[in-house]
């Protein structure tokens, strides 16, 4: 969860910074700025499903388990994947939306659906990440 | 006790797994972001950026092989080990170097792709071959560091 929100918080951040300057140059492209600068925001979801997960599936099952100390740590071994999965695909989304950003107004706009389908390929990486982190949960038995 | 020997492995596991996740979110985005200024001048190289700029998700699968590899096969042999804590922490060392090849291996093929994207005008799209050979080349320590891994965990007899 707060890679999830680290990861959000520095994508958009570094979305937005672009998203100022090329509002100061082409104020009528706002709805794309916005567009694109909130793509980020997913990861803070995401981190949010993994929680809600731990909390009302996993947490109930630990205590059924031979060792729950060591099933504990297990668990918190597979948050860090969906951690470093959100957190790095959250930043780097952000360069990749701050490109976009950047292109809007020599391009009139027209560079929003081309630079929304090459962010969806880093947001894939979180979604692996999410999916990754439920199955190794599983594998372990505690899901 | 906390922080058993299974534990410490499904930790090595998590670490590999991460660090393919960080190396694919580092190269995809860098070679995106160049993408999206390469189809901001010219939008006819669509394809070829889209191939190019999805190649560093391979580290990502790579991670996950060791991380399933580690829970389903490593994990129930740790127990019938002489020395099981140690042998734990040697997993643990051992999902290192795959995290490690894998995150530095996507970062850096992503800048491998983010140039090749950037000449795709100037060449009119000539460049995606030649670019795709010398990302397979990073692509390909990625590999090495999979196929070490797990020669490392054979070596330790937990494979």
């Amino acid at each position: 969860m707060a890679g999830g929100l680290a990861g959000s918080a520095i994508g958009m951040a570094i979305a937005g910074y672009n998203g100022v300057a090329a509002l100061a140059e082409g104020p009528e492209h706002l709805r794309n700025v916005i567009i694109l600068a909130a793509l980020p925001m997913s990861r803070v979801f995401y981190g949010f499903i993994l929680l809600i997960i731990v909390i009302t599936i996993v947490v109930p099952k630990l205590a059924a388990m031979p060792d729950p100390g060591s099933s504990g740590f297990a668990v918190a071994a597979c948050g860090l994947i969906a951690a470093f999965a959100f957190g790095f695909s959250g930043i780097y989304q952000g360069s990749v939306c701050a490109s976009g950003i950047s292109s809007l107004i020599m391009t009139k706009g027209r560079i929003l659906t081309n630079s929304i389908m090459l962010a969806v390929f880093v947001e894939l990486i979180a979604v692996l990440g999410l999916v990754f982190t439920i199955m190794a949960l599983s594998i372990l038995g505690l899901m | 006790m906390i922080i058993s020997p299974e534990s410490l492995a499904v930790l090595g596991g998590a670490i590999a797994l991460g660090g393919g996740l960080a190396g694919s979110s580092i190269g995809i985005g860098t070679a995106g972001s160049s993408g999206v200024n390469t189809l901001a001048e010219e939008p006819g190289q669509l394809r070829n950026v889209i191939v190019l700029a999805s190649l560093p998700m391979t580290q990502t699968f790579y991670g996950l092989i060791i991380l399933i590899l580690i829970l389903t096969t490593v994990i129930p042999k740790l127990s019938a080990m002489p020395d099981a804590g140690g042998s734990g922490f040697a997993v643990f060392g051992c999902g290192i170097i795959a995290a490690l090849a894998e995150a530095f291996s996507g970062a850096y093929q992503g800048s491998v792709c983010a140039s090749g994207i950037s000449m795709l005008p100037k060449t009119k799209g000539r460049i995606l071959t030649n670019s795709m050979m010398l990302a397979v080349f990073v692509e390909l320590i990625g590999v090495l560091g999979l196929v070490f891994t797990i020669m490392a965990l054979s070596m330790l007899g937990l494979f």
